[in-house]
């Protein structure tokens, strides 16, 4: 089997809430085309990797990186990287559902003219496609403008994919999207991805470990701001490498 | 079920495994003693009890599927689940050999047989103790006994040669018994099948401790 090219390459990335340190040290590739899933207990860093990608530790004084994360060759740890420019490239799907106080189409269009789109013909195709994309248009394409908060939270978080989508990021970063949700729209959310990795990139923090080894195609497991294994799902979850991940997956742990 | 609670049933799925794999190691012991002391009463016990080796499998069978369904095991748990749900085939099946023994033994019923069993018993020694030492691997997690066992596989084979070849030579030399002596090598061929039985246990102890999944010693029957 042939394996997709390196989308991202962290290298030796450690990283600092302040004075301390809560990523030591990571070197993980991330597959383009693929899912990679991220699993470990609360607090192992899996979730501050993640906002690594995309750099969202930014938005807070006082943190700090060591080391590179390669965007297609190109280190985005910089100074001086254009960072709307790099959230639209990698997109943020969070826990709980997040739309904008704003009406279902406006939710989405809001992004594309950040991003400079202003004609209207364009604006409309694009989110009709997102929402498409999304696997959501079907259910509320007559309830366009209407508000995005009447939606369900599987809706809402189908918008907020949707949202990602539409300014056609490279990569979609996915902080545990389904928690908040019910078992049927997590299914949902779970066929979406398996859809938008034909065009995306997907990076997914999960509590569920059952989700992990049913949508992803590698899986990195984190213990205490470390990466104590990392490789194809299919191996984590039938013959882990360490008995740490064994441990941890079998429920044998602490 | 706590997780607690889930090891405790996966550990227990293992010794009724155990469990199981007696019944079947004193119904294949059973069997060939039974033909060769021409006791009918035996060998129809056998042929009943088989009934309870079945039962048994079923059960654990049913254990497993709940552990799947409920637990969604994975890594060594899953390897060890889906190792038992095998395992518990291959037993089942061995204890269909020794209940296929003693339907022979019924068939014979009162007469002689054509010759004295020696090898047979040999034979069946050798099968009962690859199932027992397999068996203590598959608690111990040693696939080291687990490969020297499926070596040992050869020994029952080349006693299943020199008991057909006996029995053919007698067939020639007398065409009068080729009935009884063909059911001699029914039996004997029974035997030959549970200890490559024995053997795909030993292939799924290996697999359920290291994940490999390899045909370690084929049979040459």
């Amino acid at each position: 089997m042939s394996e997709n090219r390196d989308k991202m390459e962290v290298k030796g990335l450690s990283f600092y809430y302040g004075a301390k340190q809560a990523l030591k040290d990571i070197n993980l590739n991330i597959k383009e085309g693929e899912i990679t899933a991220l699993i470990g207990p609360s607090g192992c860093g899996k979730t501050t990797f993640l906002r690594c990608l995309n750099r969202m530790h930014d938005l807070y004084a006082g943190n700090r990186y060591e080391g590179e994360i390669l965007l297609e060759g190109k280190n985005i740890l910089k100074r001086g990287i254009d960072l709307i420019k790099l959230r639209s490239r990698i997109g943020m799907v969070f826990q709980k559902p997040t739309p904008f106080p704003m009406s279902i189409s406006e939710n989405i269009a809001f992004g594309l003219r950040l991003k400079g789109i202003t004609n209207k013909g364009e604006i409309e195709g694009r989110v009709e496609s997102a929402l498409k994309d999304s696997a959501l248009f079907d259910e509320i394409k007559d309830r366009l403008s209407e508000p995005a908060l009447s939606l369900s939270g599987g809706q809402q978080q189908r918008l907020c994919i949707a949202r990602a989508v539409a300014v056609e990021p490279d990569v979609i970063l996915m902080d545990e999207p389904c928690s908040a949700l019910d078992p049927i729209a997590t299914v949902k959310i779970e066929d979406l991805m398996a859809e938008l990795k034909s065009n995306y990139t997907v990076v997914i923090v999960t509590h569920n470990m059952q989700q992990a080894a049913r949508v992803s195609e590698y899986t990195g497991f984190f213990m205490l701001g470390e990466v104590v294994e990392f490789d194809h799902t299919k191996r984590i979850f039938t013959n882990p490498k360490k008995k740490m991940t064994e441990d941890y997956i079998t429920g044998r742990f602490g | 079920m706590s997780r607690k609670a889930y090891h405790q049933s996966l550990q227990e799925v293992q010794e009724d495994v155990l469990e199981m794999s007696v019944l079947v190691g004193t119904a294949i012991l059973g069997s060939v003693e039974a033909l060769k002391a021409r006791d009918i009463t035996a060998s129809e016990r056998i042929v009943r009890d088989d009934a309870v080796i079945n039962k048994k499998r079923f059960e654990i069978e049913k254990k497993c599927m709940l552990l799947l369904a409920t637990q969604q095991p994975m890594a060594v748990d899953l390897r060890v689940l889906a190792s038992v749900i095998n395992i518990i085939t291959d037993l089942e099946r061995i204890g269909d050999h020794a209940e296929g023994i003693a339907k022979i033994s019924v068939t014979i019923g009162d007469k002689e047989l054509v010759k004295p069993l020696i090898d047979m018993p040999r034979m069946v020694v050798q099968a009962e103790s690859m199932l027992t030492r397999c068996m203590a691997a598959f608690m111990a997690r040693d696939t080291e006994v687990a490969k020297v066992i499926c070596d040992e596989d050869d020994i029952v084979d080349d006693l299943y040669d020199h008991i057909y070849n006996e029995l053919v030579l007698l067939m020639i030399a007398n065409p009068q018994i080729i009935k009884e002596a063909t059911y001699l090598i029914w039996a004997a061929h029974n035997i030959e099948r549970m200890a490559d039985r024995v053997t795909n246990i030993a292939e799924r102890i290996v697999y359920m401790v290291t994940g490999s999944m390899e045909e370690m010693n084929s049979s040459k029957y």
